[in-house]
């Protein structure tokens, strides 16, 4: 190995390139924006703004934040409900001004007083809804004409009534209070808006309702197709939106008492640019409450600092506009863009080598030497199968398979020509292991580990495991549940291929080899799962040995079998017993010999294991080349080879010519055949073993004759 | 080597500088009257916050212009805040005030009530306020501004004897108030119809806010003069935005027709269109008057120990009534002038 070489290799060791990719992943970056956003929004106002970190200051902008948090909150709701609400500041100076009217023009108590700004916020808030929920207008211009009339209403308003507000009312304490008391040394204001911060989390994350705004939000169509009432979640935004907006007009009157036809001049373009430097998308679907928060605070601090600062006339505008655009197009293009760079980064190879390939030539001599054994195989369902990743046999001797379709399928002993759908579960059943009972333990992808009882009734068994401590991926989830069998004690080892990627993206593990599989143990009479073995190189097939005190695995992209103790003083020990594989190896099972069964389902190429020490190389081709152009395993060879306890490769059996049995992912002896399955194969070969034990059946060896 | 003989001509020109602040300071000694050294003493340094509704305009300008020039000459600092017509704005300036503690504070108000509590708050946190040609529900330490009431009864007075009995025209009258909320407008108002109330004939065809603005000025008075094509007077809140009026009536072909009754601080543009025929009366409450009232008030709160809140004083400032006929080179002031003697 060559000193370049070495270095390139110690880089891949050192540096976990999938971090990046995992972090882009997570649905809290989106919230990160913001936050550094917010972070140095405050660091550099805390530098040049004087009095900035001052508990005076910040009470006071917690004041207004109570303010502007609501409406920024309601809009929010529109936003994610996908539409948009212009007249926020409008019904805001509405509600002010009434508020001032009802309290100090007429004298009305406070809870009236507050009664009737409620009132008003959401008749608007209603008209809105009613006008694009229900009769379908769009709201963009429909809240720009209720901005306007409402605003036209407040300047109607304020020169007729306007006089009569400078007056004193009763109740002043209870008003004082509101406007300019504080609990706990925290702003009434900001109380109240840390509860409605809360209220609103929980209705967006928890409720019914919360979740048909996100989803109408996310794709209109769909929410419709899905029987969400789509007129009614939009109709109910904007009410949500126009009542927040009440409540924020009658702090504000409270407050400052200010009668003025300004008031909520230009607050919509705050409210906005608040929702959209939170990260909450004007394409709706995506956002959050503590988004908006976040955003809503930068907002604020930022024009608050710069009127602290004394910036002449304008300059607090033009900045902020500055701020709005800036974050429309961090919206725009983080949107856009965030999938792509995901998908760019997410895959990162890794460097791995393997030993130059064992020669498969027809006269090389060879253990693996190319010949056409399984041509002479038996077709079972011949067109009829499709996904029959794993093949497995009762003791009665019917034979299990899986299909794409999510049925386990089953053929009936003894000549296999009649099929039935033995019950159906949903997801891509893989590897299988039968036990005493005749229960089908089975993998499923997606879905995890289930069990089918000879009543066909289908019961989960696992599909979560421990999460790994560092992880940054929550991985206690699991996506790719493989192969599985059941050690002698009734506890279920199972492999999930990759965490880092589901089924479809098998080859994107592959192009990573990094080791993102593992094998979980799955205990039935404690019913939980626990990792054993991590960091493997896509595990597949898994065996228990004959002995039952240990476990044998294949690692697909690493060629490799390896044994697993379970026992004995090497217990919890992994020992590699079979190395460099001319192919890639996906199930194992027994052999009436005593030795093991292995299914290669594709063969090595040159430029492929070349590549393996080229992450650079691999990285590039996942970036730049088409998902179906990437260098792949030769996957229209398999075979079968058989190996002893301690992994010396004995046999190997073919089909040369690639007609009856190209791909290979598993085989299983029964009764002297073994049975061949391929998940992208259209039959199960059967191909009689001539100096196979005819008596010996799977579940015989396993469970003893019966 | 090089970098010290390039400090040599700096350390020299400190030196000088330091020598003659010495030798003028020596100088000063010799008035000693009993007062001058202390009244100097207590007005250097101290920071006095101004802040007007916005800066950009003729009135603020020139308060600024005033503070200043005595600002320079007496050594006090002034520090400008400027919320630039917005009272959201106003008001973080205001807490930032109660924060600050200046020696003092000289506020515009942009209305009765928004500041009120703050300049309360300013008050008890040891702030003397003073407030400047509007007042606030709360009352200052002193106000000093224009008198609106008598402008309002001014222009009242004019636009009767220009249209009420035996005038031979239609009586009609428009109103531009300013902003709704402000008190320069409300008094004004108050003025004005306390002025009608006496004269029956006087009928009020249009009562409409333009906020200060003159493009909103503008198209009010576009359009009563369209509904009221006898229209005989309108009476602007203030020069400022009656500009957009003088445009609207020029438009309509009425100059000369219409009687246009404004106020203001007394700038040149203003005497410039009462001599062309845009403004036809023209109340001044002169801010050259103004800025000297606010500098005597700043150096008296300066150097004196009023206890905040204490005192409720008020220099209205006396007006001018300024028509074509009794126009003067000294009518009217300019910005420059201001700058360069103002206060």
């Amino acid at each position: 190995m060559s000193i370049g070489e070495n270095l390139i290799r110690l880089r891949y060791r050192l540096i976990p390139d999938q971090i990046i990719g995992e972090l882009l992943s997570k649905s809290w970056i989106d919230t990160c924006i913001p936050a550094s956003l917010l972070a140095v929004t405050v660091v550099v106002f805390a530098a040049i703004a004087p009095d900035f970190l001052s508990l005076d200051n910040l009470s006071d902008t917690g004041r207004q934040l109570g303010e502007l948090g609501f409406i920024a909150i309601g809009l929010t709701v529109v936003l994610m409900a996908g539409g948009i609400d212009l007249s926020v500041g409008s019904i805001y100076g509405l509600c002010n001004f009434a508020t001032l009217e009802a309290f100090q023009g007429l004298g009305l108590p406070l809870w009236l007083t507050f009664l009737i700004s409620l009132g008003l916020g959401g008749l608007v808030g209603t008209i809105n809804g009613l006008l694009i929920g229900y009769l379908r207008l769009r709201a963009f211009l429909t809240t720009l004409v209720t901005l306007i009339i409402v605003r036209a209403i407040v300047q109607t308003a304020a020169l007729t009534f306007g006089e009569a507000m400078t007056g004193v009312a009763p109740d002043r304490s209870a008003w004082d209070f509101v406007g300019d008391g504080t609990i706990a040394g925290i702003p009434f204001s900001l109380v109240a808006l840390a509860i409605l911060a809360v209220a609103g989390h929980l209705f967006l994350t928890r409720s019914r309702l919360g979740w048909h705004v996100q989803a109408v939000g996310g794709s209109r169509r769909s929410a419709l197709n899905a029987g969400i009432p789509v007129r009614r979640t939009v109709f109910l935004s904007y009410v949500i939106s126009g009542l927040c907006c009440a409540v924020a007009g009658f702090l504000y009157a409270a407050r400052l008492t200010n009668a003025g036809p300004e008031v909520g001049n230009g607050t919509e373009i705050m409210a906005l640019t608040a929702a959209v430097l939170g990260g909450i998308s004007l394409g709706g679907g995506r956002g959050s409450v503590s988004k908006v928060l976040l955003g809503t605070t930068v907002v604020l601090l930022i024009t608050n600092s710069l009127v602290a600062m004394g910036l002449r006339s304008g300059g607090t505008s033009f900045i902020l506009g500055l701020v709005l655009l800036l974050a429309v197009v961090i919206d725009v293009r983080w949107t856009k863009n965030r999938q792509k760079i995901l998908a760019r980064v997410y895959i990162s190879p890794t460097y791995f080598s393997l030993p130059p390939c064992p020669s498969t030539a027809k006269d090389s001599g060879s253990v693996f030497a190319a010949n056409d054994a399984l041509t002479s195989a038996e077709p079972i369902g011949l067109n009829a199968v499709d996904g029959a990743e794993d093949v497995i046999f009762d003791s009665q001797g019917h034979l299990y398979t899986g299909s794409r379709q999510g049925d386990v399928i089953r053929f009936l002993a003894p000549d296999y020509a009649k099929s039935e759908i033995f019950a159906h579960i949903g997801g891509h059943p893989l590897g299988m292991a039968i036990d005493a009972q005749d229960t089908i333990n089975v993998c499923v992808s997606g879905m995890g580990l289930y069990a089918v009882d000879q009543k066909r009734e289908v019961r989960k068994l696992s599909d979560q495991t421990n999460r790994s401590l560092f992880s940054i991926r929550d991985d206690s989830r699991i996506r790719f549940a493989d192969d599985v069998d059941i050690a002698p004690d009734g506890r279920m080892y199972f492999s999930e291929a990759t965490v880092r990627f589901d089924i479809y993206e098998w080859a994107s593990d592959g192009l990573e080899l990094r080791g993102n599989g593992r094998i979980i143990a799955y205990d039935p009479r404690t019913d939980t799962s626990r990792t054993v073995l991590s960091n493997l190189i896509f595990p597949n097939g898994i065996c228990v040995s004959h002995d039952g005190r240990s476990l044998l695995f294949a690692e697909t992209w690493a060629c490799r079998i390896s044994r697993y103790w379970l026992e004995g003083p090497q217990a919890g020990k992994v020992e590699i017993i079979t190395e460099n594989l001319p192919g890639y190896p996906d199930n194992i099972n027994r052999a009436s010999d005593g030795n093991y069964w292995i299914a290669l389902l594709g063969m090595r190429t040159p430029v492929l294991d070349y590549s393996l020490k080229m992450p650079g190389f691999r990285k590039r081709m996942a970036q730049r080349v088409a998902f179906d152009e990437w260098i792949y395993p030769n996957l229209n060879t398999g075979m079968i080879v058989k190996i002893s306890d301690s992994g010396e490769v004995i046999q190997s059996l073919w089909d040369s010519t690639g007609e009856k049995h190209p791909m290979i992912t598993s085989m299983r002896e029964h009764a002297g055949n073994l049975y061949i399955g391929g998940i992208f194969n259209n039959r199960i070969g059967r191909l009689p073993l001539p100096n196979a034990d005819p008596a010996w059946t799977g579940p015989r060896s396993y469970w003893g004759g019966r | 080597m090089t970098y010290m003989n390039a400090l040599k001509p700096l350390c020299f020109a400190a030196l000088t500088a330091t020598a003659v602040t010495l030798c003028s300071a020596a100088f000063a000694a010799p008035a000693e009257d009993g007062l001058y050294a202390e009244s100097f003493a207590a007005m250097k340094g101290k920071k006095v916050v101004y802040m007007p509704n916005a800066l950009g305009y003729d009135l603020t300008e020139g308060w600024l212009a005033g503070l200043k020039n005595e600002a320079a000459r007496l050594g006090f600092e002034v520090i400008v805040r400027d919320p630039n017509w917005n009272i959201d704005a106003g008001v973080q300036a205001m807490q930032a005030v109660v924060r600050e503690k200046p020696d003092l504070l000289v506020v515009q108000p942009p209305d009765v009530t928004s500041y009120s509590r703050l300049i309360q708050k300013a008050q008890e946190a040891g702030v003397p306020v003073i407030e400047v040609n509007q007042m606030t529900t709360a009352v200052p330490d002193v106000f000093v501004g224009a008198d609106w009431y008598a402008i309002g009864v001014a222009n009242g007075e004019a636009v009767v004897k220009a249209c009420g009995q035996g005038s031979g025209k239609s009586g009609k009258v428009a109103i531009v108030q300013g902003l709704i909320t402000a008190p320069a407008s409300i008094t004004q108002v108050r003025g004005i119809n306390d002025v009608f109330a006496k004269h029956p004939e006087i009928k009020v065809v249009s009562n409409q806010a333009a906020d200060w603005t003159p493009s909103k000025s503008n198209s009010i008075t576009t359009t009563v003069l369209q509904q009221n094509p006898d229209l005989c007077a309108i009476i602007e809140a203030w020069d400022g935005q009656a500009v957009g009026s003088a445009t609207a009536i020029h438009d309509a072909g009425k100059q000369g027709q219409v009687f246009l009754a404004t106020s203001g601080g007394g700038e040149k543009t203003a005497c410039d269109n009462v001599a062309n025929g845009s403004f036809t009366h023209y109340v001044s409450f002169d801010l050259w008057d103004q800025d000297r009232d606010i500098n005597n008030l700043v150096k008296l709160f300066l150097q004196g120990k009023f206890s905040p809140g204490k005192q409720k004083l008020a220099l209205y400032t006396p007006n001018h009534e300024i028509t074509k006929e009794n126009l003067s080179a000294r009518s009217c002031w300019t910005m420059d002038e201001v700058k360069k003697s103002g206060g």
